[in-house]
C-alpha cells in the first residue's frame, strides 16, 4: 500500500502540490501578522473553546487546506476517471479497492501533514515575532499537551470531513463539482452567521465524519464490479 | 483445442440497449487475431469486457483457460492492452511514464524501458513530458508500454490511429515479429481491412454487435471465395442454361451481364461448352478470387462506398 500511495503523490506531482502548501502557509502567515494586531489575542471565544488567536490560526488553516483537500480529491480521483487514466490503472494485476484507497489515503496523509505543520508553522512564526508585532501570544498554550493533541485531532476530523466532496464528485464524474461540494462544507464547518457556528459541536462532528466515512467507503464499494465509464 | 482467450455468448447491454450480444471468439495461442468490423460495431465493447473494465450482462470470458471474473487480477501481469486511445501522466515523460508502468506491473528487468522506446523509435523523445507529444508519438507510446512487460496477450484496439502510413507499417511489422520471435499472441482491432488482411492470421468479424464470422485467413483463400466470372450478351438466357443444364444455383447475376458462379463443382471448360452449345454469347470468361474486402462488404451487408 505504502509503495501505491508513493506512486499516486509522484504521478500527481506531488513536488507542486508542496509549493502550493508553502505559498498556502506564507500568505496565511502574513494574514495572521497583519491581522492579530487586531484582535483580543487573550479572549477566550465559548463557541470554540480556545483563545481568539488559537482559534484563529485553526479557521484560516482549515479552511484553506480543507478547500486544498477538495481540489486534490479532484485531481488524483475524480480527475482519474475524467482523463481516464484510470482505466489504465484497473488494467494492473492489483485489487481496485487497493488502487482507490491508495489514492485516499495519498490524499488524506498529505492534507493531514500539510495541515499540522502549516499550524505549527504559523504558531512558531506568531510566537517568535511578538516582540515585533506586539502580539499578545498568551492565547497559545503550546506547553500542553491538550493544545497539540487538539491540532492533530481537529486537523484529522477535517480532513476527513473534506472526503464528503468525494462521492459528490465521483456521481457526477466531475472535478468541479468535487472542489464546490468541499468549497460547501468548509462554510458549513466554519462558518459562523451572526452568533451560530457548529465550530465546536462535536456531535455535528461526529456525523460529518461517519458521513466521511461511509462517503469512501461508498466510492470503494462494488468498485471490482461497477463498469468503468 | 485450448486458446488462450476465448469468450461464450458474451452479451453487453447498457441502459437497455443491446451493444454486442452472444459474441464466441476463439483466440489460438501464438497467433494474431484480427478483430475487424465497421466503426461502433462492438470491438471496443468485447475488449473492455475481456480488460475487466466492463463487465458482461452474459457470457463467459476465458483468458489462458480460466474464467474471468471481477477479483481476477493476477491474469493482468500476462496481459499488456490498449484499449480506445492510450493516457498517460502528461507532465512525466515518455520514459518516466514507462518506469511507472514497471513499478505497478512488478516487473523488473533492467534496460526494458530504453528497448521498448528504442523498438518504437522514441529513444529521442524519452526526456521530453508527454504533453509535448504529437497524437502518433503517444500512440507508439502506447504500444511501447503495452509490450514492455513482455506480454504473452496482447490487446491492441486500432492501435495505428494517429499514424502515417510508414508508422502504421512499422507497427505491423513490429507485431509480425513478436508474434513470430517471441510467441505473443496478439488480439488487434481495426476497421481498416487491408491492415488486417496484412497481419492476421485469424480474422473475427463483427458487426452490429454480432459476430458474423471466424476464419482463418488461409481458409478464405481455399473456400468458396473464388469464383467464376463470364459476362454474356443474354444472361437471363444464360441462367437459364446454368440452371437446367448444369444443375447450379449457387450464382448471382449482375448488370451488365455479369454473372458469378460461386460452384466449383463446374470446371470453366464445361461451362463454356454448355453456354456455346446452348448458343449463348460469351464475351468474357474467368476464374476470380473475392477480396477480404468483398468478403467482408457481403457479411456485413454494407455497399462499397468508394464504389
Amino acid at each position: 500500500m505504502l509503495k501505491l500511495i508513493r506512486l499516486e503523490w509522484k504521478k500527481n506531482n506531488i513536488g507542486k502540490q508542496i509549493r502550493i502548501a508553502v505559498i498556502t502557509t506564507a500568505v496565511l502567515m502574513l494574514f495572521m501578522l497583519m491581522t492579530a494586531r487586531e484582535l483580543e489575542t487573550t479572549e477566550t471565544l465559548e463557541a470554540y473553546g480556545k483563545s481568539m488567536l488559537d482559534a484563529s490560526v485553526a479557521l484560516f488553516v482549515h479552511m484553506s487546506y480543507m478547500v486544498f483537500t477538495g481540489v486534490m480529491i479532484a485531481g488524483y480521483i475524480v480527475g482519474a476517471y475524467e482523463k481516464k487514466t484510470i482505466n489504465l490503472m484497473f488494467s494492473y494485476p492489483i485489487s481496485r479497492a487497493k488502487i482507490i484507497l491508495a489514492k485516499v489515503l495519498a490524499v488524506w496523509i498529505f492534507d493531514f501533514v500539510a495541515m499540522v505543520i502549516s499550524k505549527a508553522l504559523l504558531y512558531a512564526g506568531l510566537l517568535l515575532t511578538k516582540s515585533v508585532t506586539g502580539i499578545n501570544a498568551e492565547g497559545l498554550l503550546i506547553g500542553e499537551p491538550s493544545f497539540w493533541l487538539d491540532a492533530v485531532l481537529s486537523s484529522a476530523a477535517m480532513v476527513s470531513i473534506s472526503f464528503i466532496a468525494l462521492p459528490i464528485g465521483m456521481k457526477m464524474k466531475s472535478s468541479k463539482a468535487a472542489i464546490v461540494a468541499a468549497v460547501i462544507i468548509v462554510c458549513f464547518t466554519q462558518g459562523q452567521i451572526g452568533s451560530v457556528t457548529l465550530v465546536n459541536n462535536m456531535t455535528f462532528y461526529a456525523v460529518l465524519f461517519a458521513v466521511a466515512v461511509a462517503s469512501v467507503w461508498l466510492s470503494v464499494r462494488r468498485v471490482e464490479v461497477r463498469d468503468v465509464m | 483445442m485450448s486458446y488462450i482467450l476465448q469468450t461464450s455468448r458474451l452479451t453487453k447491454t447498457i441502459g437497455g440497449k443491446e451493444l454486442v450480444r452472444d459474441v464466441d471468439i476463439h483466440v489460438k495461442k501464438g497467433e494474431i487475431y484480427g478483430f475487424l468490423g465497421p466503426n461502433g460495431a462492438g470491438k471496443t465493447t468485447v475488449m473492455k469486457m475481456v480488460m475487466n473494465l466492463w463487465k458482461p450482462t452474459q457470457g463467459v470470458i476465458e483468458l489462458f483457460g480460466k474464467p474471468l471474473t471481477p477479483q481476477s487480477y493476477e491474469v493482468f501481469r500476462r496481459i499488456g492492452s490498449i484499449i480506445e486511445f492510450p493516457t498517460f501522466y502528461e507532465h512525466m515523460t515518455g520514459f518516466e511514464n514507462l518506469r511507472m508502468h514497471c513499478e505497478y506491473m512488478g516487473y523488473y528487468q533492467h534496460g526494458s524501458v530504453d528497448k521498448a522506446l528504442e523498438m518504437l523509435h522514441l529513444t529521442e523523445a524519452a526526456k521530453k513530458p508527454v504533453k509535448n507529444y504529437s497524437l502518433g508519438m503517444k500512440e507508439r507510446l502506447g504500444i511501447a508500454r503495452a509490450i514492455l512487460c513482455k506480454p504473452e496477450l496482447l490487446i491492441l484496439d486500432e492501435p495505428t490511429n494517429g499514424l502515417d502510413p510508414a508508422g502504421m507499417k512499422q507497427i505491423r511489422e513490429l507485431l509480425r515479429t513478436l508474434c513470430t520471435e517471441q510467441g505473443t499472441t496478439i488480439l488487434v482491432s481495426s476497421h481498416i481491412l487491408s491492415e488486417i488482411e496484412s497481419m492476421a492470421d485469424t480474422i473475427g468479424i463483427i458487426h452490429q454487435g454480432r459476430m458474423r464470422k471466424e476464419i482463418g485467413l488461409k481458409e478464405i483463400e481455399e473456400m468458396s471465395l473464388a469464383y467464376m466470372e463470364l459476362t454474356v450478351q443474354n444472361p437471363e438466357r444464360a441462367a437459364y442454361v446454368l440452371a437446367d443444364q448444369l444443375g447450379l444455383s449457387n450464382f448471382k447475376v449482375l448488370d451488365g451481364g455479369i454473372i458469378r458462379i460461386y460452384d466449383n463443382r463446374v470446371t470453366i471448360e464445361e461451362i463454356a461448352k454448355v453456354l456455346a452449345i446452348n448458343e449463348v454469347a460469351v464475351t468474357s470468361l474467368g476464374r476470380k478470387a473475392e477480396t477480404l474486402e468483398d468478403y467482408f462488404l457481403k457479411l456485413t451487408g454494407e455497399v462499397k462506398a468508394d464504389a
